[in-house]
């Protein structure tokens, strides 16, 4: 692991790369969030159906040749579908359960789609990424730095839909049926919601943003059915540092957790070193954020 | 015939069964065999977490990892020539400090953290840790080690049977361990704490210590089986010990029901034959995972508290010899 002597002049151009990945990050991560604090459920499955839902992309818009838009809208439509299908047939019926055991079938569901991916599209070979837009850029007025439009499409597409769930809970009926059951499913009920279907709706929607965000990660990584799943422990960290329940935060965790990953790639060859910048952020926001006693009760 | 009498006649029943039927194999069998015995003894480990202090673990392969890499490294054929007898504890004893290492944080965490703190690992421990160029003298980098097999008693263990022999007696001897753990007071504090840590600490138990002492037991375990695993493949690759086949191991515990010995066998012999059974009937080995996924999905709904340990209860239930204990559901006992 070689230090390269050129580390420093390459940071602002990480930087955008770093913001890029944060963004992708951010999207898998909200998701996570919407999902555990409408149904008490941390889905390890997030990134498993990020993948699945990415490839389903890249089967239309890099295989048929088709438009990339109609993939991206193809993968949207798969991230609800499972999520639907994840909710109704195997969280429903569980309804009053321990959130544990529920955990561990997301568990299950990992598997399954890692596997059944596997199957389709062969488990080890990397694929083509899916290019939303093209890859021209422009360099930023006054410095050296160039962006790509790829790279502002993401972070805008993130930033986007960062804002639209957080007026989607703030504003709309769904949003404040969600915010509810959240708060209490029994109150929920009262008051003549329909918690299943707010649930529902909370892991269509919340699988739809890791769809979004595996297609979109697709142009930074070297993407196969094992390192796009792998995405959903770069969301927990975000999450976690959103305290699984801010949006804001999990956000800026996300951001700052790009921006961490990607930096040492300026100084060390390898993934290596970015891996274990990752991992020790984990550790410090679980060690500081979560006391014991925290029981990861959901909160507002 | 009571319940004690039946429990006893089942087990040596087992043990005979499992002496004599892989002596009638062809050798390819009887390295499925050594595996499953191997794979047995890895699902003992995450027994000894989950089903005592009711803590999960997503990185038993990381800690088997760490005894394989140590018995590559050390007895390998470009390492130092060590004996197997030599590095084999020096194994154990590595990745039962690597679980103690994870053992610290995770005191703070229990639940759903934990599980995402050893996932967290699992990921670590693949992308940096293992990695090609991080630490090379260790693991090997692209040229994988090549431990070679022990000599016991002046007698070389080369054969496919007398390794699964060799395996087979590791497994009843942690198994032995296992047991003795769970039914002496050791066990009791150990249920005491999963069922309540309040309680437990109330009760003048040292929470911190007897939690430090499972994660590290496990993960010493698990080395354990990764340095068996080593020598039975006679290669030690990375790849062997990644993220996925941690889940995968986690999967089939959950699948076969944490806290029983039976279970840990059935597991054993589930991992290695199922993907062998589909390769002979023409299907893709992938299935194998696929299967399980389906099997952990719909066994939740239908028997929380595990499979084989159902069948277990259900089969004491028939021949009237009574319930020892409760069952458990699964998210209880975590």
């Amino acid at each position: 692991m070689g230090i390269l002597a050129s580390g420093w002049a390459l940071i602002p151009s990480f930087t955008v790369i770093g913001l890029v990945l944060g963004g992708t990050y951010a999207l898998a991560a909200m998701g996570l969030v919407l999902i555990y604090r409408v149904s008490g459920v941390l889905n390890f499955a997030q990134g498993g159906i990020a993948m699945f839902s990415t490839f389903i992309a890249y089967q239309i818009a890099v295989k048929w040749g088709l438009p990339s838009i109609v993939g991206l809208f193809a993968a949207i439509s798969a991230g609800m579908l499972i999520g639907y299908v994840v909710e109704r047939f195997t969280m429903r019926p569980l309804t009053g359960r321990p959130a544990l055991t529920k955990v561990v079938i997301t568990i299950g569901w990992l598997l399954i789609l890692q596997a059944g991916a596997g199957l389709i599209w062969g488990a080890t070979s990397y694929h083509a990424p899916v290019h939303l837009v093209s890859r021209n850029g422009f360099r930023l007025v006054g410095t050296s730095v160039i962006i790509g439009y790829d790279q502002l499409t993401t972070l805008i597409v993130a930033l986007v839909f960062a804002f639209a769930t957080a007026a989607l809970l703030k504003y709309t009926m769904l949003g404040t049926s969600m915010r509810a059951v959240a708060d209490d499913p029994d109150t929920g009920k009262l008051w003549g919601i329909s918690v299943n279907r707010v649930t529902a709706a909370s892991w269509m929607a919340g699988s739809a943003m890791a769809a979004v965000a595996g297609v979109l990660i697709t142009p930074l990584i070297n993407f196969n059915t094992y390192s796009l799943t792998l995405i959903v422990i770069d969301a927990f960290t975000a999450a976690l540092i959103g305290r699984l329940t801010s949006l804001p935060w999990t956000v800026v965790g996300a951001m700052f957790l790009g921006i961490a990953e990607t930096y040492p790639r300026a100084f060390f060859n390898g993934a290596g070193v970015s891996s274990l910048v990752a991992f020790l952020l984990m550790l410090v926001t679980l060690a500081i954020l979560f006391r014991p006693g925290f029981s990861g009760r959901r909160t507002v | 015939m009571n319940a004690i009498n039946a429990r006893r006649i089942s087990v040596v029943a087992g043990i005979v069964l499992a002496v004599a039927i892989p002596a009638f194999m062809a050798d390819y069998y009887r390295s499925l065999a050594a595996l499953s015995a191997i794979a047995a003894i890895l699902i003992l480990s995450l027994n000894v977490l989950t089903g005592f202090v009711g803590q999960i673990s997503f990185c038993q392969y990381t800690f088997a990892g760490l005894g394989a890499m140590t018995v590559g490294a050390l007895s390998g054929a470009q390492g130092h020539h060590w004996s197997f007898w030599i590095s084999m504890p020096l194994g154990v004893l590595f990745a039962a400090l690597g679980g103690f290492l994870v053992g610290i944080p995770a005191l703070r965490l229990s639940g759903l953290f934990l599980a995402i703190l050893t996932l967290g690992v699992a990921l670590g421990a693949d992308r940096y840790l293992f990695a090609n160029g991080t630490w090379n003298s260790f693991t090997g980098g692209v040229n994988p080690r090549t431990p070679s097999r022990p000599t016991l008693f002046g007698y070389h263990l080369t054969s496919q049977y007398s390794f699964y022999l060799f395996a087979l007696a590791a497994f009843l001897l942690v198994a032995f361990l296992v047991w003795n753990l769970r039914v002496g007071k050791t066990g009791r504090v150990l249920r005491a704490i999963r069922e309540s840590e309040v309680a437990a600490s109330t009760m003048g138990l040292n929470l911190i210590k007897w939690k430090l002492a499972a994660f590290t037991v496990s993960a010493g375990i698990a080395g354990l089986a990764g340095g068996l695993l080593a020598v039975q493949i006679g290669s030690v690759s990375p790849a062997s010990y990644d993220f996925l086949h941690s889940i995968t191991v986690a999967a089939v515990v959950v699948v076969a029901g944490v806290g029983s010995l039976a279970s840990a066998a059935v597991g054993g012999i589930f991992i290695w034959w199922l993907p062998e059974l589909l390769r002979h009937t023409g299907v893709n080995a992938q299935f194998f995972q696929l299967i399980l996924g389906l099997l952990l999905v719909v066994q939740l709904v239908i028997a929380p508290q595990g499979g084989v340990v159902k069948l277990e209860h259900d089969l004491k239930r028939v021949f009237g010899l009574g319930r020892r204990g409760q069952d458990l559901e699964l998210a209880e006992v975590l």
